[in-house]
């Protein structure tokens, strides 16, 4: 009975590692659980700890399209859901004139026009003038999708409450056509940085997943996969220096991407070794806060240090 | 099997994570397909299903860790089969039940005897000792006991019997084991109120008398009332989403309708965030309120665009600084001690923040003055409260002395009151909640 699942975690590890993902057993299980119980799933945690890049690999793990929708304050369900074409509806009134003149040809009086325009079926309303948006879109698709809603916390409160009914039936109302259900149960991934609590219905309705900044042993595989052409030694002495520097009082803290930043840069510079005179230099990669550089400068002596003590690049586990 | 999850999700309410009816059932669904098995997978899934935030993760993990031990195990798998079998418990049947029952026989054991003893009822952690007691009575350890003294002065030599070894070791692992079960089912059932009772008393105390060792606690109340305003008030932002009719965006939207201008548009107006001065009396006396009124403050600052902090005990000093840049605790423990201590001259502060900040007070700007008002019979100056009150949209003082004692001895109350919009009491945290909700209400 439990057989099953650990087989499909590792599984999705395996995979997510393929396409350059290191995924912790947390991030795999909360993957498994949203593909198994076809429920949507919500990621929180610091900028840069790869909330976005899971959705993408998990649209190539899974092979399945990835539609975004990236929200922002003022998004509302026309950028979202749905939109009539107006223009194409205009023009094309425009263009039937006359043959409504044929149709309505020999009718007498308004009543019967009426009628006889209502034989014809509400053509100006249908899918053919339907200009569909991002989550429209991800129901609508037949081979399934992974549906990233990117930075949910920007949103207005207003536009919450529009994703309730998608994310818990899969299904989308527009008024002139009736309900839309999905046709195959896209994988919804929403991401939040958290400047504004996310409401509690929202919540209630969402698998949830913590992504912290990685430990010092998960933060070298990501760097492994992410920059191959790194050397171990200086890959070890990187990541405990930034390890380091996550434990002092900053703004912003380095996160995984700026990690890889930096490591792409000292490959740029051909460096072999970290000293203090590199790492000072090239700071601005990791930080992004003048303040918090100054901080770190001072600390540079001490972290380089502190990052050669750790186990050499010979013994590699 | 369900039992133990709806306990679980017991357990974690009481430890204050929120868990909804619907959120159990998925639990529950996800428990059918993982099952109870791998316990670290069922650690990760559940964390996933259940907490919704970071902090209530945390509380999940070591709630988790609590509940899910062996003996909660044991018990999943024989789930009290037989209850009325063993009705009546004496001393042989327990040194029978030790020496030659499963564990799970004796877990039952001790199950059945806290159902005698009404363990469910346990409240509060004081209760604990009196409960694991009872329950060995129920089980008969005192029998068993004197069972065991008997043996012992039958035996004449030094060297106890292994019988007799035996069973007391059994019984220390029994004592533990039921000590251990009481604390668990207190996690179940007792805790709640424990806690409630525990905030309801740090609520209505008055604030001087909150004892320092739970700073920590009331602290993490403060915040949690501090929030629950802060989402009151931003709600009350959407009210203000009216008024100016936005030209572009009306004509944009409207051009489907030939240029007809059926739907109007509104721009968002912007609300006025409050600007607050904040000036609190840190010395001796009245420094513990101050305390908890600039961390209620420091914990709005979502709602609240502006806040400026001033204390002083004879000269004044700003510290809004140090609450930008540092930990709210630190930072108050510093103004405490920078500014703190020393005679109080109200009429030298009031001069001080005149000089220092009086062009900075507008039409927007609410002044919140903590103090009581004692002044060592030195001069008051109240035509500088008049020149604040004047220039400010309205001056609130808050007194944390109970009324009665407003203007005796070298209170000054009544001649600085004049000067204020609104006076309040402000003793306890929760009087202190009153008037910051007032405020809000009143700045915006």
């Amino acid at each position: 009975m439990s057989d099953g699942p650990e087989k499909s975690i590792k599984e999705i590890t395996e995979g997510f590692s393929k396409h350059g993902y290191i995924c912790s057993e947390q991030i795999a299980t909360a993957v498994y659980l949203a593909s198994q119980l076809e429920k949507p799933i919500l990621i929180e945690g610091p900028p840069g700890v790869g909330k976005t890049e899971l959705a993408n690999t998990a649209a190539l793990h899974f092979q399945q399209e990835i539609i975004r929708l990236q929200c922002y304050e003022g998004l509302d369900e026309s950028k979202a859901l749905y939109e009539w074409r107006y223009g194409k509806q205009l023009l094309y009134t425009q263009i039937l004139k006359e043959q409504m003149q044929d149709v309505l040809e020999g009718a007498k009086g308004l009543k019967e026009s009426l009628s006889r325009l209502m034989d014809f079926e509400d053509i100006f309303f249908s899918e053919d003038f339907l200009e569909t948006r991002p989550l429209l879109q991800a129901l609508t698709t037949e081979t399934g999708a992974v549906l990233l809603i990117d930075e949910v916390d920007k949103a207005d409160e207003e536009f919450e409450a529009l994703l309730l009914e998608i994310l818990s039936e899969f299904q989308i109302s527009i008024p002139e056509l009736g309900v839309r259900k999905a046709k195959v149960k896209p994988l919804v991934m929403l991401t939040s940085n958290n400047s504004r609590e996310i409401g509690d219905a929202l919540k209630r309705r969402c698998l949830h997943l913590y992504i912290p900044f990685p430990e010092a042993k998960l933060e070298r595989q990501i760097i492994q996969a992410r920059v191959p052409e790194i050397k171990k030694s200086l890959q070890k002495q990187l990541v405990a220096f930034v390890q380091g520097i996550r434990e002092l009082d900053l703004k912003k803290q380095p996160a995984i991407s700026e990690t890889i930043d930096w490591a792409k840069t000292l490959i740029l510079l051909n460096s072999e070794e970290l000293d203090a005179q590199l790492a000072t230099d090239t700071l601005n990669v990791l930080l992004k806060h003048q303040q918090d550089i100054e901080v770190v400068a001072k600390e540079v002596p001490r972290l380089i240090s502190d990052s050669m003590g750790s186990p050499s690049g010979k013994s590699i586990n | 099997m369900e039992r133990v999850l709806t306990d679980f999700v017991k357990a974690l309410r009481n430890a204050n994570v929120r868990v909804s009816p619907a959120e159990t059932l998925d639990a529950m669904e996800v428990v059918d397909r993982v099952g109870y098995g791998n316990k670290d997978l069922l650690k990760r899934t559940l964390s996933i299903v259940l907490p919704k935030t970071p902090e209530e993760k945390d509380k999940f993990s070591s709630c988790f860790d609590d509940f899910f031990t062996d003996e909660i195990k044991a018990a999943v798998e024989v789930d009290l089969p037989d209850k009325n079998q063993k009705a009546n418990n004496d001393s042989s049947d327990l040194a029978k039940t030790l020496m030659e029952g499963s564990q799970a026989e004796i877990m039952l054991a001790i199950a059945e005897a806290g159902e005698e003893s009404e363990i469910r009822e346990i409240k509060y952690f004081t209760q604990r000792s009196v409960f694991t007691r009872r329950i060995l009575e129920q089980m008969g350890v005192g029998k068993l006991e004197d069972e065991i003294m008997q043996m012992g002065s039958q035996n004449d030599g030094d060297t106890p019997s292994d019988l007799e070894q035996q069973l007391r070791s059994q019984l220390t692992g029994l004592r533990e084991r039921v000590s251990d079960f009481v604390q668990q089912q207190f996690l179940l059932h007792g805790d709640v109120s424990g806690e409630q009772l525990r905030e309801q008393v740090f609520k209505s105390m008055n604030m001087a008398q909150i004892d320092r060792s739970y700073l920590q606690e009331v602290h993490s109340l403060v915040r949690r009332m501090a929030k629950k305003l802060a989402n009151m008030h931003s709600r009350r932002k959407k009210n203000f989403r009216r008024g100016k009719l936005d030209i572009r965006k009306t004509l944009r939207d409207n051009w489907v309708n030939q240029g007809i201008l059926f739907n109007l548009r509104w721009s968002y107006k912007k609300v006025d965030k409050p600007k607050i001065l904040v000036i609190c009396d840190v010395s001796g006396s009245v420094g513990a309120y101050a305390r908890f009124m600039l961390m209620f403050l420091f914990s709005l600052t979502e709602v609240v665009s502006k806040i400026r902090a001033f204390v002083f005990s004879s000269n004044l000093g700003e510290v809004t600084q140090d609450f930008k840049d540092a930990q709210l605790e630190p930072a108050i423990e510093k103004a405490l001690q920078k500014h703190g201590g020393g005679s109080t001259d109200y009429g030298q502060a009031l001069s001080d923040f005149v000089s220092l900040c009086l062009d900075d007070i507008d039409k927007k700007t609410t002044v919140v003055i903590l103090g009581d008002a004692r002044n060592n019979f030195g001069p008051e100056k109240a035509h500088l409260m008049k020149l604040v009150y004047e220039r400010a949209k309205q001056v609130y003082w808050l007194n944390p002395e109970g009324k009665y004692r407003w203007n005796t001895g070298d209170s000054v109350m009544k001649n600085y009151s004049a000067y204020c919009t609104k006076v309040f009491q402000c003793g306890s945290i929760d009087q202190l909640e009153r008037v910051i909700a007032t405020l809000l209400r009143t700045a915006i």
